[in-house]
């Protein structure tokens, strides 16, 4: 059923599910930016309607919600511990397509990867219910079109906003009585069919094509350009790495906490062994194998689709400018190389 | 050549005396030293119609125009009048009419009033930079009207971060724009990076911790930003609250030439707007209001600190993160040797003269 609703109305429907659910969405932080009186755009709870950031998209992605950056997975005093709590609320999540398919892709890894479902993200991603937000435009960094997730029909709400006012298709039967004095209106969100940018990925035949490519000069560029910072993955809607802690209260007692905590394959020391063996010990291998894991190793382990859903956000957060698509590009032309080498 | 040329009269009108008699170098304000590209043309008419085709960066961020002829300033004068009129009157809102708090007649046709406040310089600060904290023009619009038109000598520079590239350490008053950053300990990742940023570009106050977050020396902080612009994961942000540094009795010179000392720190703008607003009447006390192209720094000296202080705060209220120099002892660059050792009558004293 689709409503029109004012942002007076929605601030009351806000105010009932306030007791059952925490409300999410993106909210520009003025000031908080990079670089001085520039504001960053991250997911928050929100109060009110007018506190959502509808206009521009969020520089962090809706991950962050369900796996927080730091999160306290449980404590501990000698030999006894106790599981972290999680929210007692339901989650209701305002996010564009890209966040929603980003989310599923992610369910992959934390649920089903090596047989193994991750309890501290499941019982967050039981909570979420989705609130679509219509994105139609999209900016310049996006290319969803191109990877197929500028969709996303799984919502338990959708909204376009207006001036003032919302229009909300409603899915799911649990928020319908909410609506029951919304006036009714003809609704139905509309997605975007081309973005700015258009990306083909290539496809990489075979492993020798692989091999030949992960040797390729190409990536020697990122030696010169990547800082290593980790910018792009923590902006990343579908990067789920993390690495844990132990934070031990007093040093001469066993009373602590486990946290886990956000890690970046981009950043020096990520693959770091005990013994002191290091895979990856350049900026351009390290750029190679997150380009190859969004692109190619994901979708050649789970088959139907690629890990980057073209959010672009590894893109904007980049301070030394080096964008995905054009990385991309640059691949596809060094495999169209290979195999004309090959067929000589 | 016969020249009957007042050339301090013709100074207080901002032309510079040239080694060729009877030419002078105008010099156009340009407070924060941002302006719009199209009065580029005009400069360049007016070195070509009054100079000698030739035009010179300003040390201190002016338009100067070398080559005027002594004949030629009247008429010269009378083409500033648009000029003054957006740059001084329209941008910083200066009141032309009052000079030390005293009503003066100001004709426009006549060019510049005053020299005594110079050029007040920045860097481009945070409108472009992204190292700056401080919008820098917007600060020297609002000291421009505090401290122009002034017969009292003054040199000010405001710089985006404690970097100073433009290198307001060498003015009477050096600004900076710093801030208080905001470290969110569960936005961090433990990447080190700020630590690196730190210990590469600024003081090394950070640590990356046992448990894999930061740890902070915060009293050696310069308030910089180098780890918000490092963090990859907004952990590190500004606080919406803009403060600023203020180092003291910097300049250049050939008898005493010295870097300036830290003054103020951790203050805000209003501090410093405050501080700004007194500085004419100090300056009027400690000369026992009879101005003299002396520069400001060496009232601050025949005054001392601790005098100085008094008179520069008066009715000013401090922010409470607000910190102020107890003394300050100058280390001088003495290019001549005994310079403050002479006959005691030749000593200079501040204030009322019997």
């Amino acid at each position: 059923m689709g409503y029109k609703v004012s942002f007076e109305e929605v601030n009351r429907i806000f105010d009932r599910l306030q007791g059952e659910y925490e409300i999410w969405a993106p909210k520009r932080f003025a000031g908080k930016g990079r670089y001085s009186d520039t504001d960053i755009v991250k997911y928050d709870k929100v109060s009110k309607v007018e506190e959502i950031e509808f206009k521009e998209k969020s520089d962090y992605p809706a991950k962050e919600v369900l796996s927080p950056i730091t999160q306290s997975l449980f404590y501990f005093t000698e030999d006894e511990f106790r599981e972290s709590k999680a929210t007692s609320k339901k989650l209701l999540i305002f996010m564009r397509p890209c966040d929603i398919n980003a989310q599923h892709h992610q369910e992959k890894i934390y649920l089903e990867n090596g047989g193994f479902a991750d309890m501290y993200y499941q019982r967050m991603n039981e909570k979420v219910k989705i609130v679509m937000m219509e994105c139609t435009e999209g900016w310049d960094t996006c290319f969803c079109v191109s990877m197929g997730s500028n969709k996303a029909e799984d919502y338990s709400l959708a909204v376009r906003v207006g001036d003032g006012e919302l229009m909300v298709d409603v899915k799911d039967d649990d928020f319908a009585p909410l609506f029951a004095e919304a006036a009714a209106a003809d609704f139905k969100p509309e997605y975007i069919e081309k973005n700015q940018i258009e990306l083909t990925i290539p496809e990489i035949p075979n492993k020798e094509v692989l091999t030949k490519l992960k040797s390729h000069p190409m990536w020697n560029e990122y030696n010169k350009r990547c800082i290593s910072c980790g910018s792009c993955t923590v902006a990343c809607s579908t990067c789920t790495c993390f690495s844990t802690t132990d934070v031990i209260y007093n040093e001469n007692t066993n009373v602590g906490e486990r946290k886990r905590t956000t890690a970046s394959c981009q950043i020096e020391g990520f693959t770091d062994m005990a013994g002191g063996h290091v895979f990856r010990k350049t900026a351009a291998e390290r750029m190679r194998y997150k380009v190859l894991h969004k692109f190619h190793d994901y979708k050649a382990r789970f088959k139907d689709y690629h890990m980057c859903v073209g959010c672009g956000r590894c893109t904007s957060r980049c301070p030394e400018f080096i964008s995905i698509t054009a990385t991309v590009k640059k691949m596809a032309k060094a495999i169209d190389e290979i195999l004309a080498e090959e067929g000589k | 050549m016969n020249h009957d040329i007042d050339v301090k009269k013709v100074r207080i009108n901002c032309y510079r005396q040239s080694k060729v008699a009877g030419e002078f170098m105008l010099q156009l304000r340009v407070p924060g030293a941002l302006i719009d590209a199209k009065y580029l043309s005009f400069v360049q008419e007016l070195c070509e119609e009054y100079g000698n085709g030739t035009f010179h960066f300003g040390t201190r961020m002016t338009f100067d125009i070398p080559g005027i002829k002594y004949e030629n300033i009247e008429a010269c004068n009378k083409r500033l009048k648009e000029y003054i009129k957006d740059v001084d009157v329209e941008m910083c809102d200066v009141d032309m009419e009052t000079i030390a708090h005293e009503p003066v007649e100001y004709d426009p046709e006549q060019g510049y009033p005053t020299i005594g406040a110079r050029n007040i310089m920045a860097c481009i600060g945070n409108i472009h930079c992204i190292k700056g904290n401080a919008n820098t023009q917007e600060l020297a619009h609002k000291i421009e009207k505090l401290i122009f038109p002034s017969h009292y000598h003054i040199k000010v520079a405001v710089a985006g971060c404690p970097n100073d590239c433009v290198k307001a350490n060498f003015n009477d008053f050096g600004i900076m724009g710093i801030n208080k950053m905001v470290y969110d300990y569960d936005r961090c990742i433990g990447c080190g990076a700020c630590a690196k940023a730190c210990q590469h570009h600024a003081t090394g106050v950070l640590t990356l911790n046992k448990d894999g977050k930061i740890d902070k020396d915060t009293c050696c902080c310069v308030g910089c930003g180098e780890c918000v612009i490092a963090c990859p994961t907004s952990a590190w942000t500004r606080n919406p609250k803009k403060l600023y540094r203020v180092t003291l009795g910097g300049r250049t010179g050939k008898k005493n030439p010295r870097s300036g000392k830290l003054f103020l720190n951790w203050v805000t703008e209003d501090v410093i707007l405050g501080m700004f607003a007194n500085w004419q009447k100090f300056s009027a006390w400690a000369l026992d209001y009879k101005p003299e192209y002396l520069h400001g720094g060496h009232l601050i000296d025949r005054v001392g600190y601790k005098g100085f202080v008094k008179h520069i705060f008066e009715g000013v209220e401090f922010n409470p993160e607000a910190k102020m120099a107890d003394d300050i002892y100058w280390a001088e660059n003495e290019q001549r040797g005994n310079m403050h050792v002479m006959p005691l009558s030749q000593h200079e004293h501040a204030g009322p003269q019997a």
